[in-house]
């Protein structure tokens, strides 16, 4: 189930052959689409806020900026949630060059943060040494997790798209079992009944915070993130790997005739997204839960896959769109001041996701009746007729 | 519309109609700055197959499209019958009795003859009358094929056949056929012409033949309308007409028709061709190549898919210094296959490949091209190049190292590489970073051909290289394979068009079902045998 | 003896809607979408089922509103993946958000009486020893499942509109050219997802439970997804499936109280296992649809 490169390359040809004028032209329409849409999920929101609750939209929306963008504690709390979000969506990128449909981002993460623990809590180690090798631990969780979809897509021909959301259930039943055996992580406190969860991280373990609570803080996690998402844009762009990944995810037939093999490098680029998953549930752990529980991935995966989504093949696109999933989480937990369930943020961030599919899908649809004609006329010629210089 | 009544009862009071069955009139279609029909009329009677020639772009499928609704005209009338009628989608031309049997094929693998028949039709789903009806049809014309396969499980001559019946199913007025014999065996395209007679003289309807082969619009066609750039060139009734004249109608100037051959369909030029070559060339022995060493050896190689299909069939094959090897078949009998193989996409289950008398290891990414062995793959877009990436980065596709300094791809050498190929091919492009989609064919197919020649490679496998392309770039194509077997390449030449093959090759082989049933000395062609052979028939 | 019977009836009560969802995405998935939203349809469903019933105080039209929750969610899907074109990976994940986003806000804001649907016994039959219990005495919901099913099926194999779905889902191209309109057909076969996925949802909140928990279907979404791969895309193979997790699910929630000590994660995990195997083992049966989650563009080959 590759994503198919055809679309994209008759929206290139029409690219090719744009003008600069009506460049212009498309970005303004561009702007003036996302507004309009933009609007219209503030709007939908609006009413629902109207209709089920007594408070006023404009309070709750400013009780969402309030809680996540207002103060630099709450741009701290941003970045804290941002951080494993962009993490994922780096990895998924990687993948998704390489036309390798990794749904199963959610899994790896829990996974990869369970191994993390398991390094950081049980192994003894000292301090210094214990964060880099939980981390470490956690990108190995992830990208093993991973490359079990990988081997049974290469080793048997399993679809990906299909393996991955299979193990992403897998892995929450592997997260319930560790926490539930005492032996592996399940907490050792005194008490009789004990709870499925794991002991919590001694502070000397945990990623180094800068800055103090009311006052600005982050964790340095969020340079770890940025860091790579720049490392692995350079890469895809620059290399002889990102080359050939992007040869693979753009025609699959034409990277294997050049050699490239696909076990290798597409299975190589699952892997590293299941590593950059497994990544960042290790920084959830450490650097911001600091215990393991059933469901402290908290969507986090799925937010990064969405994230690497929308960002489409683009790296420096997730930067944007993962501040805006953090502090859409960040802002979520100030609703309750306005009495609004906080489930509302819930809402209002899949609508504007939505909002934010609908310019892109207009231009599409608009590219691709030229790209249509074009296609036609080829189809029709099949020396397709030059459209630049003249014909061989 | 579509009943039980078995095509030809119905049909009667119509054939001696003096009206055309279909009549278009003054068709304009154009795709911005191209013009692709340009007031094209064009009239066909019951009882008449109609020939429609032209080279490729010459605007016969956009006319074709038009007239099935595919496609709506930007000026012109369509009559059926001297009415006018307005065709606004396939549907609607399916009821008007306008079906076409398409080049590739609109039928669906995973179901069966009858559903594939009954498909795209208004009405109750009803299976056993479909069967029944499938079955008559077949009986009717001699199409012989069980409606409860499923279509995956037939081979292209088959399929083809389901795509017929589907037509008369309909019981169409006006049957259209767009280069129906690219997957035929010569024998089974006699076949068809003559299930083509049958439908016109017998039942009155009107058959329209594209094609871009002389031979089919000479031997099987009543009236021919050639096209060129968009426009009807000549009308001419085929009996009162020659091969010469329709190729200067097709081409726009004399041609040669022996040099020509390939391009124009000519069977018969291209074996007198093969003749006079061979002639001049007296010096060459017996064999042709007992001189050269054999630089590609292929020994007994066996592949068969996951899902159990042969594809090749203990295939062997032997390929000299500086010959071409012309490999002759109908599509879908391993020619795909082999060249996966050639192309190290699949591994062999038993047999070995050498190169310079040294074993490749099939199967493994880019070992046949690290020993000399590149390929000019059968469909471009599929394999030979990324239509996303730049001209410039397809130039470096399968040799990315070249441009790199340890492993970051220098911006520089990549640019470098790239301009000294464009001047070297003369390949037309605005600039080495134009994405690969916005070149035209010829020029793309140029990029795969400089691609594959700069490895200096010591085999060179072209698999269907002139496919689609125009008389121009065909000749320019040709000359490249030539010039490489003189410098010494071992040149394989895969093709299902044997006019392509009897003008290039030195040698011929034979290939059906995954073997090679023989191989024929250039000086001993014999058409008739290696029609033969194609059809599975050891000669 | 009884507690087998205990067992098989809270398996299937579990299984009903997966079983109606799972139909409902065996014809989905035959038209070649691959929806991850069937979550989110459930979810809706359930929600407006309870809603609806108690609006109107009354269960049946209480599951008519749920199946038009779940065909709400489905045609924003449908129409976003199959007119605008957007990934439907992005938009499967993103209503899974917004139904739970929505049902879990309007639950705190809206306060609701339901209605549950009534429970029927089978005279006679509901003796049989060991199936009696499980097959004959239930909420009568669970016997729409014999509509559901069924007519599912007929319309996949033996009408032409699924004749044609099943075209768009193998070789679209093909399908295109033969006059099919095929993101038509495909949505229209999302929509028939969403109209059953809203009943499965119904059928559980209305019938099943009898009130609207916070995510109340718990995953159950991508259980039908993972029934589909394991039944190799048939019908009868996806409801064996849909049972074999409810089953699973059953003897987790049971055993415990019998006094079995089992692995619960083992327990349920196995089904997921189970599907993988079948994958790697059975790729010659389980053909999976052609064109399966590509998404179709006119005129590229």
């Amino acid at each position: 189930m590759e994503e198919p490169a055809g679309s994209e390359t008759l929206l290139a040809k029409v690219a090719g052959t744009t003008t600069r004028t009506s460049r212009r032209n498309r970005l303004l329409a561009n702007i003036a689409l996302y507004v309009v849409a933009m609007a219209l999920a503030l709007a939908v929101s609006s009413v629902l806020i109207v209709a089920a609750t007594e408070a006023a939209p404009f309070d709750v929306f400013h009780a969402m900026y309030e809680g996540s963008l207002s103060r630099p504690s709450a741009i701290g709390l941003t970045l804290d949630r941002a951080m494993p979000i962009l993490i994922v969506a780096v990895g998924g990128i990687i993948a998704t060059r390489a036309a390798m449909f990794n749904i199963g981002l959610e899994g790896q993460l829990m996974v990869g943060g369970l191994v993390g623990a398991v390094v950081a809590l049980k192994l003894g180690l000292p301090a210094g040494a214990a964060l880099p090798l939980t981390l470490v631990a956690s990108a190995v969780g992830g990208a093993l997790w991973a490359g079990i979809a990988s081997l049974l897509r290469f080793w048997r021909g399993v679809d990906v798209v299909i393996s991955t959301l299979l193990l992403n259930f897998v892995a929450i039943e592997v997260l319930s079992f560790a926490l539930n055996k005492s032996w592996l992580l399940q907490e050792t406190s005194s008490n009789t009944q004990k709870l499925p969860q794991s002991d919590r991280l001694e502070p000397a373990y945990q990623i180094t915070r800068i800055g103090e609570q009311p006052g600005f803080s982050v964790s340095t996690g969020i340079f770890l993130a940025v860091i790579l998402a720049g490392v692995v844009m350079f890469a895809l762009a620059r290399t002889r790997w990102g080359f050939r990944l992007k040869m693979l995810g753009m025609n699959p037939n034409a990277a294997r005739a050049a050699g490239v093999s696909m076990a290798a490098v597409g299975g190589g680029a699952l892997v590293m997204s299941g590593a950059f998953a497994g990544l960042a549930g290790g920084v959830v752990f450490a650097g911001t839960a600091f215990r393991i529980q059933p469901g402290y991935s908290a969507n986090i995966g799925n937010d990064g896959l969405l994230c690497a989504l929308i960002a489409r093949r683009n790296v420096a696109a997730t930067l944007p769109v993962a501040f805006f999933f953090g502090a859409m989480r960040a802002g979520g937990g100030f609703l309750a001041a306005t009495g609004v369930p906080r489930y509302l943020v819930d809402v209002v961030q899949p609508l504007l996701v939505l909002a934010a599919l609908l310019p892109p899908a207009v231009l599409f649809l608009w590219d691709r009746r030229q790209a249509l004609r074009l296609a036609r006329s080829e189809a029709d010629s099949h020396d397709e007729p030059a459209l630049i210089g003249a014909a061989a | 519309m579509v009943d039980d009544t078995p095509p030809s009862a119905r049909t009667g009071e119509a054939s001696t109609s003096p009206v055309a069955a279909v009549e278009l009139k003054g068709i304009t279609k154009r795709f911005g700055e191209v013009v692709a029909c340009d007031r094209v009329d064009l009239s066909v009677s019951r009882g008449e197959i109609h020939g429609l020639l032209g080279q490729n772009g010459a605007g016969k499928s956009t006319l074709m499209k038009v007239l099935l609704g595919l496609l709506t005209p930007d000026a012109g009338t369509i009559l059926i019958n001297g009415r006018p009628v307005v065709v606004k989608d396939p549907l609607a031309a399916a009821e008007m009795g306008i079906a076409m049997v398409h080049q590739h094929f609109s039928v669906i693998g995973a179901l069966t003859v009858w559903e594939n028949v009954t498909l795209g039709e208004p009405g109750r789903l009803d299976g056993k009358r479909a069967i029944r009806h499938v079955t008559e049809i077949a009986e009717r014309y001699g199409l012989d094929v069980d409606p409860l396969t499923r279509l995956d499980e037939l081979t292209p001559g088959q399929r083809q056949r389901v795509e017929i019946i589907k037509c008369l199913r309909r019981d169409p007025t006006i049957l259209i056929l767009d280069e129906p014999t690219s997957v035929l065996t010569l024998s089974e395209s006699e076949e068809l012409f003559g299930t083509l007679r049958k439908v016109v003289l017998d039942e009155g309807r009107a058959v329209v033949l594209i094609s871009h082969k002389l031979d089919e619009i000479l031997n099987a066609t009543d009236k021919v309308t050639i096209m060129r750039d968009g426009r009807v060139v000549e009308r001419a009734v085929t009996a009162e007409t020659d091969a010469a004249g329709l190729a200067r109608g097709m081409v726009g100037r004399d041609v040669v028709l022996r040099s020509s051959a390939a391009g124009l369909g000519l069977l018969e030029e291209a074996e007198r061709t093969v003749e006079q070559r061979t002639s001049a060339t007296p010096d060459l022995d017996a064999t042709g190549t007992a001189a050269a060493p054999v630089i590609l050896r292929v020994d007994q190689a066996r592949h068969t898919t996951r899902d159990g299909r042969t594809l090749l069939d203990g295939l062997s094959l032997e390929l000299a210094r500086g010959e071409i090897l012309g490999l002759a078949g109908v599509e879908g009998n391993g020619q795909a296959a082999l060249e996966e193989m050639l192309t190290s996409l699949i591994a062999l289950d038993t047999g070995t490949v050498e190169v310079d008398g040294v074993e490749i290891r099939t199967g493994r990414p880019g070992s046949m091209a690290n020993a000399g062995v590149t390929v000019i793959p059968e469909d471009r877009h599929q394999a030979g190049c990324v239509l996303g990436m730049t001209v410039a980065e397809n130039l470096v596709l399968d040799d990315v190292q070249r441009v790199c300094n340890r492993r970051i791809i220098s911006p520089r050498l990549i640019r470098r590489q790239a301009e000294e190929l464009i001047e070297q091919f003369g390949i037309k492009t605005p600039s080495p970073n134009t994405p690969m989609a916005s070149l035209s064919g010829g020029n793309q197919q140029r990029v795969v051909l400089a691609r594959a020649i700069r490895r200096e490679p010591k085999v060179l496998v072209a698999a269907q290289p002139t496919h689609g392309l125009d008389v121009g770039a065909v000749e320019y194509m040709t000359e490249q394979l030539r010039a490489a077997a003189a410098r010494g390449v071992a040149v394989l030449l895969i093709s299902t068009e044997l006019e392509e093959i009897l003008s290039l090759a030195d040698r011929i082989a034979v290939i059906h079902r995954g073997r090679i049933l023989g191989v024929v000395d250039r000086a001993d062609v014999d058409l008739e045998r290696i029609g033969l052979m194609m059809g599975g028939h050891p000669a | 003896m009884n507690d087998i019977s205990v067992i098989l009836s809270s398996a299937i009560r579990l299984t009903a809607p997966l079983a109606f969802a799972g139909a409902g995405e065996y014809v989905a998935e035959r038209g070649g979408s691959l929806i991850i939203s069937i979550e989110g349809m459930m979810l809706s469903g359930a929600f407006f089922g309870i809603l609806g019933s108690s609006v109107f105080g009354n269960p049946v039209l209480g599951l008519m509103c749920g199946v038009l929750g779940g065909l709400a969610v489905a045609m924003l899907h449908a129409n976003l993946s199959y007119r605008l074109d957007a990934n439907t990976f992005v938009v499967g994940l993103t209503l899974n958000i917004l139904a739970l986003g929505m049902t879990s806000f309007l639950l705190e804001t809206i306060d609701m009486t339901p209605h549950r649907a009534g429970q029927v016994t089978v005279p006679l039959l509901h003796d049989i020893p060991i199936i009696g219990e499980p097959l004959f005495v239930n909420r009568w919901t669970i016997y729409l499942l014999l509509l559901a099913v069924p007519l599912s099926w007929l319309v996949v194999q033996r009408t032409r509109w699924g004749l044609e779905l099943r075209a768009c889902g193998e070789d679209p191209q093909a399908a295109d050219v033969t006059g099919i309109d095929v993101n038509k057909r495909r949505r229209e076969g999302v929509y028939w997802l969403g109209l059953m996925a809203g009943l499965g949802g119904a059928c559980l909140s209305v019938a099943q439970v009898g009130l609207f928990n916070q995510n109340m279907t718990a995953g159950r979404g991508f259980i039908v997804n993972a029934a589909v791969i394991f039944g190799g895309w048939r019908l009868a193979g996806v409801i064996a499936g849909c049972f074999l997790f409810g089953f699973a699910d059953a003897l987790r929630l049971a055993l415990p109280a019998v006094g079995y000590t089992i692995q619960p994660q083992l327990l349920i995990v196995a089904p997921y296992v189970a599907a993988l195997l079948a994958l790697c083992f059975f790729a010659k049966r389980n053909r999976r649809p052609e064109a399966l989650a590509r998404p179709f563009v006119r005129g590229i080959t």
